[in-house]
């Protein structure tokens, strides 16, 4: 469960691999060599044909298999977030059925390799209780069991285990964990935890906690300030300004006679246009003010349906549809404030990228702005004329 | 249900509970699994399937080395490597086999459903309803999830709402309109290759005819005698890509509007192609699979190949269908499998693209589109599972103020992952479980019974092997243990018209149709229409007769659109199909639409409005169908 809410939806959706991504892939597969495949990058197309066909061939099936087994996952999250995945090391500390569950499916979906940090030896309780320890385990350290039926999960992972008891491993051995990308801590008491937490933060390492107590349990995240861009987001705001447009998309509005006769210029006129005149007539005749209560939303919804001439007109619809857009706040919102307020946003050379781009937008937002965003330019989908 | 009185404690209950896994794939395997560690101790899998690759990454309880092998039956051999004292009967077979009878569901306390498909699972759900045994359903896409719980009597069963209609596309689309990949890919696949390597008693809509005069022959698809294999190619290559699309050109009327696309020809994609005559890139290709990919040294199927490049992989994969598997040419069906016919689908899909100004995809991208590829992951099922055992255990202890239907999100909404929302009470007009009779507009005097058979009774109806009976007259039958002249004399009613079956149907007429093994009755009352819009209703025959939901349609995008529902349910077998991925979004999606708008008249779209309500069981404005109670 981690994996997925980390990274999100970093990957991009129109999958053409960066020659980086593909380089890394072609470097991990499981120690097959074939050296003219690295570079390939740089070779030019005419070499690509010069090389022997059945090289090719093998090539190709060595480079298919794991986009075979991978295929269902590389639709989800693609090239780069199945690097990203092949990149990263998970520690396990406690490899009951918690942590069992957990790394089965880290393993699965090709995670570069895991650590279980496990002091204990298998027991009869633990039998039947996780579905990869067997009888044949009995007796036997439970980190290297579970290690060695992980490898049969996924070839490609490194899986390896330390015999210990991950409070001793924390007491004792902190540095132990800086080669991790990931600590994974299941059912540890929170003593151990508070411990860990500072250690896994001063060397920037995610933690994540998890307990389970029968049909109860917790996973918990800690990680320092971590920036993940939705390069796709699903739900874009149509960022229009409609309660405050801007000089020109005034002008234009204006432009148009919302009221014309035709019916075929009255139902094609678009939403916006619709709603940045009727939004001016309602302020009119309220004071300057837009819509905000309940009931002066819904009054300006009828507003807008009493301009309707027939029933099927789809841009009226739109409107109505879109018409607490007109109601927005001004301005920016609480978030943003909090971030653009953030101490971090005073920048300096060792600033990250992101930061870079907050103090930006606080200047934007106090000068050209004048207190509110840039606009985002996107105009979405509308019922109008071609022209 | 077997037990007369409800278990004291659950884990009485699951001790002695007896259950059904329908589906040993990515749902099946981690249920499999989480049964098992919960203690249940007698289970059947049924699973049709054997283990590919590309299961791998998450159905955990197979190997590299069990790909080929039947899925159940690996599945109940790894459970019980670590629970070997407990009872699993695993079954290599179609759950729609006749031995999987009502008798066979009465013996179990719940089925659990971890199936793949619309249709399996109705069949699923008519037994279920026949046997009386409660059913767990679920579904995943990603990361999406649910899981309903269908108790007759008590809840709506699978069918009570109808589920989205496979997505299909106009025929003109298709053959002159195309604006989407999806729709190059469905020309490629259903009319290009289709007509190439497929049946050629089928019907196909692609142009055969050349231009006037320059050729004698009637269809241009044919190979002349002796003709050379590249030039064969190339001929059709220009002919698809080049004469049709200037055919198409010609009228006027239909590009006024559109974009106009560009014809495109063999010598001006591959100039040096139409001069060597005869040689192809040559290669030793009698190991394995023929590629054309691998002949032309492409190895990077998410790369988008170049116009050039797909015309390459287009003639070399054509070529390499007649050079190396010429014997199965005329009986091909495009599969996702199939390394050659995908790469021959993709590159056709993309020069066809490239005419319409429509991006081009990569292999990898023209392959989930052309193979209906649904992504998938181990932690949904894995979480999924987890909520249909806690389902099963509370229908095993008839606690049914507590079942719940529960979505599982992509991303969190008001900080849940997880939505449980009370299932609605049955339907009183669902054909499946309430019984209610079905109206059915339809030209008696011109469609046939075979007709009606295909498209509504077995299609839209579901049914497997159904009766067909008008008053006491047996009119059709299927199955086997048909008599000789049974038989025969049922295939000629296939072939009469409405109006003159044995006992003729009419205006008015009522239908009786049966489903022995779903044990499904429904009664279908004729109506005579002669008019049917030819674009809104292809098939010359409407179905109506339950009250729909507002239906909403995915394309293969995943988008979603809101029509407003009329109460029939539109039959469109005339175009071109292409299904949609499993109905789970949608569901979803008017689950959200209904706690966010509190104000019932507002459209169908999810409003951001600042004023939406919380979702609350039991909220009065929220429920426009009675909850259970």
């Amino acid at each position: 469960v981690p994996w997925n809410w980390m990274h999100g939806r970093a990957g991009a959706k129109r999958l053409a691999p960066t020659s980086a991504s593909r380089e890394q892939l072609h470097a991990r597969e499981g120690g097959v060599a074939i050296p003219h495949l690295v570079p390939l990058p740089l070779l030019g197309r005419s070499h690509r044909r010069e090389t022997t066909a059945s090289a090719a061939m093998a090539a190709a099936a060595a480079a298919a298999e794991p986009k075979t087994k991978y295929d269902r996952q590389l639709r989800i999250w693609g090239d780069q977030g199945q690097a990203a995945l092949e990149k990263a090391s998970i520690c396990l500390l406690n490899c009951g059925p918690t942590g069992t569950e957990a790394l089965k499916n880290l393993v699965l979906g090709g995670i570069g390799s895991v650590t279980v940090v496990d002091g204990s030896k298998v027991e009869q309780s633990d039998l039947g209780n996780n579905f990869l320890l067997d009888e044949g385990c009995l007796g036997q350290s439970r980190a290297k069991s579970i290690c060695s039926f992980l490898q049969e999960l996924n070839d490609a992972v490194k899986a390896k285990y330390v015999e210990e008891s991950p409070a001793t491993m924390i007491d004792t051995n902190p540095s132990f964990f800086s080669q991790f990308t990931v600590v994974l801590a299941t059912q540890l008491p929170e003593s151990s935890l508070l411990k860990l937490d500072s250690i896994c933060r001063s060397a920037n390492i995610v933690l994540v906690a998890a307990r389970s107590y029968g049909l109860t349990g917790l996973v918990r995240v800690s990680i320092k300030e971590h920036c993940v861009i939705e390069s796709k987001p699903d739900h874009s705001l149509d960022d229009l300004r409609l309660h405050n447009p801007w000089p020109e998309l005034k002008q234009f509005a204006k432009s148009i006679d919302i009221c014309d006769k035709d019916p075929v210029v009255h139902k094609h006129t678009p939403y916006i246009v619709i709603l940045v005149r009727l939004a001016e007539k309602w302020a009119d005749a309220h004071d300057g003010q837009l819509p905000s209560t309940r009931q002066e939303k819904r009054e300006f919804k009828d507003l807008i349906r009493a301009h309707m001439l027939n029933v099927d007109e789809d841009n009226y619809k739109e409107a109505v549809e879109s018409s607490y857009k007109v109601s927005v706040t001004p301005g920016i919102s609480d978030e943003i404030r909090q971030i653009i307020d953030d101490s971090s946003s005073e920048v300096n050379f060792s600033s990250s990228d992101f930061w870079v781009l907050v103090a930006s937008l606080k200047e934007f937002i106090a000068n050209e702005g004048n207190g509110e965003l840039p606009l985002e330019g996107t105009i979405p989908d509308m019922t109008s004329l071609t022209e | 249900m077997a037990s007369a009185a409800a278990p004291a404690s659950s884990e009485e209950a699951v001790k002695a509970a007896k259950v059904l896994m329908v589906g040993a794939g990515g749902i099946g395997c981690e249920l499999l699994k989480t049964l098992a560690l919960s203690g249940f101790s007698d289970i059947h899998v049924i699973d049709l399937d054997t283990i590919e690759v590309s299961n791998l990454n998450r159905q955990f309880l197979f190997r590299k080395s069990h790909v080929g092998q039947s899925k159940a039956h690996v599945a109940r051999d790894a459970i019980l490597k670590f629970r070997p004292n407990i009872n699993i009967e695993s079954h290599h077979a179609n759950v729609k086999d006749a031995q999987f009878n009502v008798d066979f569901f009465k013996q179990f306390n719940v089925v659990l459903n971890g199936l793949d498909n619309l249709d399996a699972r109705r069949h699923v759900n008519r037994l279920c309803l026949a046997a009386e045994v409660p059913l767990v359903e679920s579904g995943t896409t990603g990361f999406l999830g649910q899981v309903t719980v269908h108790v007759k009597g008590k809840t709506e069963c699978y069918e009570c709402q109808p589920k989205p209609i496979p997505k299909s596309y106009p025929v003109c689309t298709i053959t002159s309109t195309p604006s989407k990949f999806v729709h190059c890919i469905v020309w490629a696949k259903e009319l290009l290759f289709a007509k190439l390597f497929g049946d050629k008693n089928q019907d196909n809509d692609l142009n055969v005819h050349s231009k006037d005069g320059s050729s004698s022959k009637l269809d241009v698809f044919e190979r002349d005698v002796d003709e050379d294999l590249d030039q064969y190619a190339q001929r059709i290559y220009d002919h698809v890509f080049g004469y049709n699309i200037e055919v198409a050109l010609e009228n006027e009327e239909t590009w006024k509007n559109r974009r106009r696309p560009n014809p495109v020809y063999i010598r001006d994609t591959l100039p040096e192609a139409v001069k060597q005559n005869g040689s192809s890139w040559d290669c030793s290709n009698d190991h394995e699979e023929p590629s054309a990919m691998a002949s032309l040294g492409l190895t990077n199927p998410q790369e988008i190949w170049t116009l050039a490049e797909n015309s390459r992989v287009l003639l070399e994969a054509f070529k390499l269908f007649f050079e190396k598997r010429e014997k199965e040419i005329g009986n091909l069906v495009f599969d996702k499998d199939d390394q050659l016919a995908v790469e021959f689908v993709t590159a056709a899909a993309n020069i066809r693209a490239h005419s319409f100004g429509i991006p081009l995809h990569s292999l990898f991208e023209a392959k989930g589109v052309a193979g209906n590829i649904v992504h998938a992951v181990a932690t949904t099922n894995a979480i999924i599972a987890g909520l249909i055992v806690i389902e099963a255990i509370k229908v095993l202890q008839d606690d049914y103020k507590n079942y719940r239907m529960t979505y599982c999100l992509e991303h969190p909404t008001k900080k849940l992952l997880l939505m449980p929302v009370e299932p609605f009470e049955p339907n009183p007009s669902c054909y499946v479980c309430s019984e209610t009779p079905l109206l059915l507009d339809v030209n008696t005097k011109v469609t046939k019974l075979k007709e009606v058979i295909d498209k509504i009774i077995k299609s839209k109806l579901g049914m497997n092997l159904p009766l067909v009976m008008i008053g006491s007259t047996l009119v059709f039958e299927d199955g086997d243990g048909l008599e000789e002249d049974e038989a025969a004399n049922y295939a000629l009613n296939l072939e009469k018209v409405l109006a003159e079956l044995p006992a003729p149907v009419i205006n008015g007429t009522k239908l009786t149709v049966e489903d022995f093994q779903q044990e499904l009755s429904c009664s279908i009352n004729i109506k005579h229409r002669e008019e049917f819009d030819e674009e809104k209703e292809p098939d010359g025959m409407v179905l109506s007769g339950w009250s729909a939901p507002v239906e909403k349609q995915i394309n293969s995008n995943g988008e979603n659109k809101s029509a407003a529902s009329s109460s029939s349910a539109r039959a469109t077998d005339d175009t071109v199909e292409d299904p949609s991925k499993p109905g789970m979004k949608r569901k979803l999606d008017e689950l959200l639409e209904t706690k966010e708008n509190c104000d019932a008249s507002s459209s169908a779209q999810v409003v951001e409005d600042d004023d939406d309500c919380t979702m609350l069981d039991g909220n009065p404005a929220l429920i426009k169908k009675k909850r259970l109670q």
